[in-house]
């Protein structure tokens, strides 16, 4: 497949209909494959988009690429790139990775779709930022390490200690679990929106400790330093790096809007 | 009170996990026409794949 196509990151007001290269904010910033950045207007709205190469972007070259972490990172971070400098200017609601159009004309096509429901998911996303929170399983050291002394150790004694180890573990998943759960009833209080993402894997997290939550908050930018001591605080008390803060981010969990 | 205390805040730049959770697992469901059918395959599968895949070689690397 030869030819180009048009890549989306991200949909904004109509600030950008002559406003983004006039801003500066274009001024070397690229796309995915290098090409620059413009932006395209439609039913009230504006788009980031960048040309790409169907070679690369195409569908049948990205099932391949996808699966290429070296390429993978790369356009993932190109894309955020582009993403964070139209939130820098204004509220914005991110697109997905990939997302492709035919042409800037099909794009904009799909924005005139998007027209009503996006204005609203603007609106909501005025003057926000999201905030990311990772808890891990970082626990005192455990306490069924102890060796056991074999010499003085019956049987029954064994299955004994062996079984309120077991407890023990059980007892303090469940204390993890809940306090998770707890910290984020807690910054969902200091937040307009939570969601709770997948907790990742923990061969992917660089963490030597299960996630026990992978959380996004959307949070009022005058709620922030608020927001981050909040989270100081739960940190305080708990072994380092058991609680992550990230952020700010582009609202990436909050800006949904669906195909009509 | 709660008590003024600065939280442990990852570095920059943001690490790939979380990046992809946010570009590829959540977010605007909005389809290119290109790619309306590559919305359909669990993308965070194949994302997955391809982390740990590389996580692998990097653990038996070392």
């Amino acid at each position: 497949m030869t030819g180009s196509a048009t890549y989306l990151y991200a949909i904004t007001r109509p600030l950008f209909d002559d406003g983004f290269a006039a801003s500066g904010a274009s001024a070397g910033l690229h796309g995915v494959s290098g090409a620059p950045v413009r932006s395209i207007a439609a039913g009230g709205l504006a788009c980031l988009v960048s040309s790409v190469d169907l070679d690369e972007f195409g569908e049948d070259a990205l099932r391949v690429n996808l699966e290429d972490l070296a390429w993978l990172e790369r356009t993932a971070r190109q894309h955020d790139e582009v993403v964070r400098a139209a939130a820098r200017l204004t509220t914005t609601i991110p697109l997905r990775l990939a997302t492709i159009c035919a042409d800037d004309a099909a794009a904009a096509r799909r924005l005139a779709e998007l027209d009503g429901q996006a204005a609203s998911v603007l609106d909501d996303l005025d003057g926000r930022d999201e905030w990311g929170v990772k808890v891990f399983a970082v626990e005192e050291p455990p306490d069924d390490a102890a060796p056991i002394e074999p010499a003085r150790t019956t049987g029954a004694a064994y299955l004994q200690r062996r079984r309120s180890q077991l407890e023990r573990r059980t007892a303090r998943t469940e204390r993890a679990g809940q306090f998770a759960d707890a910290v984020y009833r807690q910054l969902e209080d200091c937040a307009a929106r939570g969601y709770r993402h997948r907790p990742q894997d923990q061969r992917l997290s660089g963490v030597a400790a299960p996630m026990l939550l992978n959380a996004a908050f959307l949070v009022d930018r005058q709620r922030a330093e608020e927001f981050r001591h909040m989270v100081g605080a739960l940190a305080a008390d708990r072994p380092p790096d058991a609680i992550v803060l990230t952020g700010p981010w582009p609202p990436y969990s909050f800006a949904s809007v669906q195909q009509p | 009170m709660t008590a003024l205390v600065e939280p442990r805040v990852a570095g920059r730049p943001a690490s790939l996990v979380d990046l992809l959770d946010r570009l590829i697992g959540a977010g605007v469901v909005l389809s290119g026409d290109l790619t309306i059918c590559l919305a359909g395959v669990d993308l965070v599968t194949v994302k997955l794949r391809a982390l740990i895949a590389s996580a692998g070689d990097t653990v038996r690397s070392e």
